[in-house]
Order: structure tokens, then C-alpha cells, then sequence
């Protein structure tokens, strides 16, 4: 059975229909590419994923359960983490704060008033294991917002990978990073999805295909075409698409 | 609000430093021209400023309307007195929860919306309950207020105090301002006010952290009206009475203008710091013409367009070792 | 059933009116993405501006001040209709050019210095006039009221609805019907555009925040014999002001015209029932909606919002 999976999920914003019958399934430990040009409803299938948006039709399953109709606070509580095209960090906060609100143990303490969060080392040192996980080690005490833009792409998926998810959904984690950038940021994919079910959007074609088990094309709303990167390579709709620069 | 090097502390050096120079005040209060009732005003303006900031500066969130917990807060500590029992705890608890309640059943309301939205519902609600403050008349005295609300005795059981001089008072109310000084401090620094800090930087984050944000929205908008509500009953004994005008949407906006020209934004003690600049130089200035407040609001105009970060702000790196 | 109407008739003019506040309040919000909290005060200076001129003391040079007194009083409230809502512009300058730091910027900066403004108007205008209720003198040809059908009318409440529609009609050739209107509609859409199109896009949106201060400040004086002048008329103002607009939605000129008259009728029905609370109505019709529907301010679920 499919760890997430999309069954005929419609979208329509006043007459614009942005979704049309997607169906998507995601297998536990698989690393799911979902491509497609701008404007073609990748983001939007994110944000009914995580109960952002909720489908005029159709369901969203995590292990079998149905999501639908949840709001995002409990979906994320589900296991379902994202990270955000446009960054969406606590500018205010330092790297480890951000990271440690993320914590599911924080979560689980987030009504309590009685002690500081700075009397407890435990917090600090999780959210540091983290940041280190994606080579931030050191910078922890660093604002978010003074962070070089490379960093702070990595600090919006530490962010996402500390609520220690079952699928981790990445929107467009190239965006705005350089060739070395996205270099570091293949790496850094290919050591966290060991034990992880990822779902990532991207345009970056050459890091899909060298890190997706399967990959999806959505256009127009809807699936156009979907299989091993190497099945889409010989794929004729995609060869003759503009999408193709592989082909 | 950035963390502070003393945020697991309950008590800081500076909440020290303040409250010794708070409590030796009487005996040098008269002596700059000021009076002691001046420093009652300041101490509950500031419980209730610091308890404004908990939802402007610690949540992010723009409450053009907390009069009204304010004045509910005067209004049941008088009504409490004349009905239930001449009981100053008592008294003081029906207060603190009839504006908790109060501010509860708004934040039903408002908790789902955010930015210019929650901004506009907290002015409907605010002259809401200002409207009815004027008009039911049997309940509140209308405009005439709701007089003759008496300064209870502190009773400790072993020993009762008098607080009906200003001094007795000013001390009563210093005890008080101490309590919620330390219990803010320490609730800002608390996972749950971190929470809060991360929703007033992104609810949108936050949300898909796994945060119920409108639930942390209600919980903190109600307890800002609950401590709101406890200064509005100080402020009843202070003046022996309760009027409408605290509900209006003047003086509601007050607290707004105090809390950011003081630096709510950027810190901890930003609304003491200024509601005393507001209130001595209402004093002095007030005294001189009858313009103040146009002066006060251009002031304010001025910090929110080029120094949101108000005057701790602007004086943060003069006493950079200070926080 | 008959009795209704009257009330029918007091909630038409009442929306008509709140319809002229909101067009300039919708055109600000279209073009400078700010809500302008001042509108409802700039409302209020237009009232007591007229109530200035139409007093004893008009605010001109002694002798101008004796002939201006010599005109009828018809005379002198169809010239201060007109000069009210000009000296109310000048007010409506000193806020725009203190609100241009804040385009671009997060709404709630815009809200926090607006509200500064309203209470720095309201105060100025608690220490010219006071605090106290004031009426506006009115000709004989537009006060006092007939009987029909064995119920007593107001006249004013008709002439006040006529002028409010014509009024609403110039805006309405203005906006849809001159190439400055398309441009103003272009601007609210695509400030870029109007950029490329080598519009001075800050003069645009000094001119626009004036004529709407000048709507306001004319719906002030049209609007004070039925509220009557006070200080706190600002604040009763700019709550229906946004209400329509949550309404109507931004950007629809017809949409905030019948979501006017919608606020109008509800408040003045509710004024046929308990006429000491219809101002409540406004707030109560906000919380009411707002709880319902807080999207659709732009169309899109917009910046405001974050």
C-alpha cells in the first residue's frame, strides 16, 4: 500500500479549474519527483497535501487514513512536513530556534509556561543534531535572517526534517541556489532519504532525474505522464515537449 | 523579541534594579514635582500595557479594542463589591475573570483571522462593548460611571493592610505589577510564549509545524484580557469609580500608541517604558498646552514610520548589557 | 407593513451615503494596498468644516466674513458643499504624504499609522469644536418634513438620497467612463503598467487619495444632520466603510454600491426595531460577516492577509 497517495483530487478556484483528477501514489522510503512548467498546479497539489487547500473533490491518504477536510496543524501532526517555495523561516530566530520549535517534543510542550525554553539543554542539542545534518553545524546561534541564502535554504528543510515526518514534501529546494549550490543540496538529499518517503517539486530537471525513483508531470492540472526517470526519458510526449531539456 | 541571556531566570537584574527604585518612589516621588497618585496610574497602565504587548509584541497581532477587558475589568471589581462581597481577592478575581471570559468569547471570533481583518473585528468588538457600557444604564451608570467603589483592605488574614491612602495603594499595586512582571517574563521565555513569537513571525509556518494557531491565538488574546481586566480593577480602586471613556476607542488606541512608541515591538519592557514617558509627559507637557495629544500622535506617527522599534529600541544600544 | 418604509427609506439614504464614503475608501485600498483607518476621521473634518462656514464665525477675513453672512443660507450650504470637502483635501495631502513610506510595506504598518492620524484629526477636532453633539444649520428648502399617507416624512432624507445618487453617478462617469478612471483602474491592478505607461504613479495616487478624501469629507456634510456632528462620527464611519468593501470586494464599483445600500438597509431596519442600538448594528454586521467571510478583499486571498 501507498504511504501518501491521491485519488481524483479536483481543485477549482472561482471558474479556474487548477486540479483535475490527479491521482498520485507515493511508496513508503520512495523518493517522488513531481515536475511540470509554471502555473501548472505542482504548488497547489502541495498545499492540498498538507491542508492548505481544501479538494472540491477526491481524497488524500496517509497509510490508508483519510486526510481530508483536516486543517494543516494536524496533518503536519499526521507526519506530513513541507518545506516552502518562497522561504517562510521565523526571521527573528536564530537557526536553532527555528529548528527546535520544529521538534515534535517541543510541539508536545507547546502549552507550557512554567519553564523557560532556555533552562533546557535537550532541545538544543536535538535541534543542533539536526542543523548539523544539514552541514549547519556552527551556525546555529545565527538569526535566520542574516543567513546567506544557500544556508537558509538548507535551514527551511532542517526545519521540516526536525518534525521527524513520515513524507517530506520539498517545494522547488533548487530555487534560487547556484550549480555548487544544488550540488550540495543533491548530497544533502541523498543522505537524509534513507529512512524518509520524499516528495519534491522541482523545474531543475537534472536534479530530479538523478535523485527521483519516480517521477510525475503535471500539466494543466493534471498527470500527463509519470514513471522511472528512465521511462520518462524515452517517453514521446515528454522528448518533445519545451520541458525536455534531457531529451 | 530576541532571547535574553537572563530569559530562564523567574526574577532578573533588571526587574531588581526597577522594582527597588519603584518601591523607594514615595519618599522621593514629591520631591521631582511628581505626586504619588502619578505613580499608581503608571504601575497599572503598565500591568495593563504588558498585558497588551503579550498579543501586539509577543503574538504579532493588532488589538485596536482592549478597553474593553480593561473597563470590564472595572466594572465587575466594582459590580463584584456592591453584589457579592466587599472581599478585595474576591473582588479581584471576578475581575481578572470576567474580562478573561470577556476576551475568550471574542477571541471565538477573531482567532481564524489575521492581519487587517483581526484588526477590524477587535474595533467592532471594542465599541460593542463600549455601546453597551453607555447604555445599560441599570448595570454600568451610563455615562455617569459606576461610582463609590470603595479601596478594599488587603487582608492577609494574619494581617489586613489599608490601602485607601494613595501610598497604601501605590504599594498594593507595586506587589501586584512585581507578580505579573515576573509571571510575563517568564511566560514570554516559556516554550508556549515561543510558540506564540514563531505564530507572530509566521502563522502560515507555524500552522504546518503542527500548531493549532487559532487555538494559541484564543489562549493568549484571552489571558491578555484577563491581566487587562485585573489593571482596569486597580484602576477602578485608583479612582474610586468606573467609567465608559476607558472602553472607547480612544483610549484603547492609547495603549496601542504607549506600547509601540515605548518599543513593545522589540522588547520586554518596552510598554513600561512607555507608558511612564506618556504619562510624566502628559504631565509636564499637558500642563503647558492643551495639544498634547496631537503632539503625542504625531509622535507616534513618526515611530511607526521610522522607528517601529520605539524607544528601547533606539536606546538598545546604549544599554546593550542591560536586558 | 407601511410602517417599514420610512425606515426602508432612511437605510436607502444611509447606504447611498455609506457608498460614497466607501468608493474613495476602496479607491485608496485599490491603489496603495493600505487601508486608510484616517477615512472615517477626514469624514468627521468634512462635517464640521461645513458646520465652520455655516456658523457664526465662518473662517474668512472680517469683511469677506460680513458679506458670506449676508448670503442666504441656501446660498451659503450649496458653496460649503462644495468648499468642505476641498479644505478637508488639503488634510487628506498631509495623510497621504505621510502614508507613501508605508506602500510596499506590511498593511498592519499602515493601519498602526493611520490610526495615529485618525486620533491626531479627532483630537484637533475635540480642541476646535469640543466634545459636544452639534447640528448643522440647514435651509428651509431641504429641512423639515411633510405628512403622506398619515405618516410623517423627512425631506431631508429624500434630498440626501438624491444627492448622494447623483453623486455616486459623477464618480461612476469618472471611474468607467474617462481614460483618468482607466488609468486608475489599471493602476490598481498592475502599478507597473502605469509606470510603463510614463504615469507619475505618485502623483496618481496623491490625486486619488484626495478625491477620496473629498468623497468622504462630502458625505460628511450630507450625512451630520442625520448623525449629528461629532467627534466620534469618524469611528461609525470607517467600520461600514470596510464592511463594504469585505462586501463588494475591491475593485467593483457596482459591487460596493449595492453592498452599501445592503449595510444601509440592514442598519436602518434594525433602527425601526431598537433605535437606540442601530449604530451597534454596524459593528454587529461586521463581526457577523467577517466571521463569516474575510476572503475576496482582493480578490485573491492577498498581502493583507499574511
Amino acid at each position: 500500500m501507498a504511504l501518501i497517495e491521491a485519488e481524483g483530487v479536483h481543485v477549482r478556484f472561482g471558474d479556474r479549474v487548477v486540479l483535475e483528477q490527479v491521482d498520485l501514489a507515493v511508496e513508503e522510503g520512495e523518493l517522488h519527483g513531481i515536475m511540470g512548467p509554471n502555473g501548472a498546479g505542482k504548488t497547489t497539489f502541495f498545499n492540498v497535501l498538507t491542508g492548505r487547500v481544501k479538494p472540491s473533490r477526491g481524497r488524500i491518504r496517509l497509510a490508508g487514513e483519510d486526510l481530508a477536510g483536516l486543517s494543516p496543524h494536524a496533518i503536519a501532526n499526521k507526519g506530513v512536513a513541507r518545506s516552502f517555495q518562497t522561504m517562510t523561516l521565523f526571521d527573528e530566530f536564530t537557526a536553532r530556534e527555528n529548528v527546535m520549535i520544529a521538534l515534535p517534543a517541543f510541539r508536545a510542550r507547546g502549552f507550557d509556561v512554567r519553564r523557560a525554553v532556555a533552562g533546557d539543554t535537550g532541545f538544543a542539542q536535538e535541534a543542533d543534531a539536526v542543523l548539523a545534518s544539514v552541514g549547519l553545524a556552527g551556525r546555529s546561534a545565527v538569526i535566520a535572517r542574516q543567513l546567506p541564502y544557500g544556508e537558509r535554504r538548507a535551514l527551511e528543510i532542517a526545519v521540516a526534517l526536525a518534525q521527524r515526518p513520515r513524507v517530506l514534501c520539498l517545494d522547488e529546494p533548487t530555487s534560487g541556489l547556484g550549480i555548487d549550490g544544488t550540488q550540495r543540496l543533491v548530497e544533502l538529499i541523498g543522505r537524509i532519504r534513507a529512512n524518509l518517503t520524499i516528495v519534491v517539486i522541482e523545474h531543475e530537471m537534472d536534479f530530479l532525474f538523478s535523485l527521483a525513483d519516480r517521477i510525475s508531470v503535471i500539466h494543466w492540472g493534471q498527470v500527463l505522464a509519470r514513471g522511472t526517470p528512465r521511462e520518462l526519458q524515452a517517453n514521446e510526449w515528454v522528448r518533445r515537449s519545451n520541458l525536455g531539456r534531457f531529451a | 523579541m530576541p532571547h535574553s541571556a537572563n530569559a530562564a531566570r523567574i526574577v532578573t537584574p533588571t526587574m531588581l534594579v526597577l522594582w527597588l527604585a519603584l518601591a523607594s518612589a514615595p519618599l522621593w516621588i514629591d520631591a521631582v514635582g511628581l505626586y504619588p497618585y502619578l505613580g499608581v496610574e503608571i504601575l497599572i497602565w503598565s500591568i495593563y500595557a504588558l498585558a497588551f504587548n503579550l498579543v501586539l509584541g509577543t503574538s504579532g497581532l493588532v488589538s485596536f479594542g482592549h478597553g474593553a477587558y480593561f473597563g470590564v475589568g472595572a466594572y465587575a471589581f466594582g459590580l463584584a463589591q456592591f453584589n457579592l462581597s466587599a472581599n478585595l481577592w474576591i473582588c479581584l478575581g471576578v475581575a481578572t475573570l470576567a474580562a478573561g471570559l470577556a476576551g475568550l468569547f471574542v477571541g471565538l471570533f477573531i482567532s481564524h483571522r489575521r492581519g487587517i481583518y483581526y484588526a477590524f473585528m477587535t474595533i467592532a468588538f471594542g465599541q460593542i462593548f463600549w455601546t453597551i457600557a453607555i447604555k445599560a444604564y441599570s448595570l454600568t451608570g451610563g455615562e455617569d460611571g459606576l461610582l463609590n467603589i470603595a479601596r478594599l483592605p488587603a487582608d492577609f488574614g494574619v494581617v489586613s493592610f489599608d490601602i485607601s491612602d494613595n501610598v497604601g495603594l501605590y504599594y498594593f499595586v507595586l506587589a501586584v505589577f512585581v507578580i505579573v512582571v515576573a509571571a510575563l517574563w517568564r511566560l514570554v521565555h516559556s516554550p508556549y510564549g515561543r510558540v506564540l513569537a514563531a505564530i507572530r513571525q509566521s502563522e502560515t509556518r507555524a500552522a504546518h509545524l503542527g500548531y493549532p494557531v487559532w487555538f494559541y491565538k484564543l489562549t493568549v488574546f484571552a489571558l491578555s484580557a484577563a491581566i487587562s481586566g485585573l489593571a482596569g480593577a486597580l484602576f477602578a480602586m485608583a479612582q474610586r469609580a468606573a467609567f465608559p471613556d476607558v472602553m472607547s476607542v480612544n483610549l484603547s488606541g492609547l495603549v496601542v500608541m504607549m506600547t509601540l512608541v515605548g518599543g513593545g515591538l522589540v522588547s520586554f519592557w518596552g510598554p513600561v517604558i512607555g507608558v511612564v514617558t506618556f504619562l510624566i509627559a502628559r504631565d509636564v507637557i499637558g500642563a503647558l498646552t492643551f495639544a498634547w495629544m496631537i503632539y503625542f500622535g504625531l509622535l507616534f506617527m513618526a515611530i511607526v514610520l521610522f522607528r517601529p522599534e520605539g524607544i528601547a529600541g533606539m536606546a538598545r544600544p546604549l544599554f546593550a548589557r542591560w536586558r | 407593513m407601511l410602517d417599514l418604509v420610512p425606515h426602508l427609506l432612511n437605510g436607502l439614504t444611509l447606504g447611498l451615503l455609506f457608498a460614497l464614503i466607501a468608493l474613495g475608501f476602496m479607491l485608496i485600498v485599490g491603489l496603495m494596498e493600505q487601508i486608510n483607518l484616517a477615512h472615517g476621521s477626514l469624514f468627521a473634518l468634512g462635517a464640521y468644516i461645513a458646520l465652520q462656514f455655516l456658523g457664526p464665525k465662518p473662517p474668512l477675513p472680517p469683511e469677506l466674513a460680513a458679506q458670506w453672512l449676508a448670503l442666504p443660507l441656501g446660498w451659503r450650504y450649496g458653496l460649503a458643499l462644495l468648499i468642505a470637502p476641498c479644505v478637508a483635501g488639503i488634510a487628506g495631502i498631509a495623510v497621504e504624504v505621510c502614508m507613501r513610506r508605508t506602500y510596499g510595506k506590511d498593511p498592519l504598518y499602515g493601519l498602526l499609522l493611520t490610526f495615529g492620524a485618525a486620533m491626531v484629526i479627532e483630537e484637533g477636532i475635540r480642541l476646535t469644536w469640543g466634545s459636544r453633539d452639534h447640528v448643522l444649520p440647514l435651509p428651509p428648502e431641504v429641512s423639515g418634513g411633510f405628512i403622506f399617507h398619515g405618516l410623517i416624512w423627512s425631506t431631508y432624507r429624500f434630498y440626501a438620497a438624491g444627492i448622494a445618487a447623483a453623486a455616486i453617478g459623477l464618480v461612476w462617469l469618472l471611474i468607467e467612463k474617462t481614460r483618468t478612471g482607466a488609468i486608475i483602474k489599471a493602476g490598481a491592478h498592475d502599478s507597473e503598467m502605469v509606470r510603463a505607461l510614463g504615469i507619475d504613479l505618485s502623483k496618481l495616487r496623491l490625486g486619488v487619495f484626495v478625491f477620496g478624501t473629498m468623497l468622504a469629507a462630502f458625505a460628511g456634510i450630507i450625512l451630520a444632520p442625520i448623525w449629528g456632528i461629532r467627534p466620534h462620527m469618524g469611528v461609525d464611519a470607517v467600520i461600514p466603510a470596510f464592511l463594504i468593501i469585505v462586501l463588494g470586494g475591491v475593485g467593483s464599483f457596482w459591487g460596493s454600491v449595492m453592498a452599501a445600500l445592503l449595510v444601509g438597509l440592514a442598519i436602518g431596519l434594525t433602527g425601526a426595531y431598537a433605535s437606540e442600538w442601530s449604530l451597534l448594528s454596524i459593528y454587529i454586521l461586521l463581526v457577523a460577516v467577517v466571521s463569516v467571510r474575510a476572503r475576496g478583499l482582493f480578490g485573491k486571498k492577498s498581502l493583507l492577509e499574511a
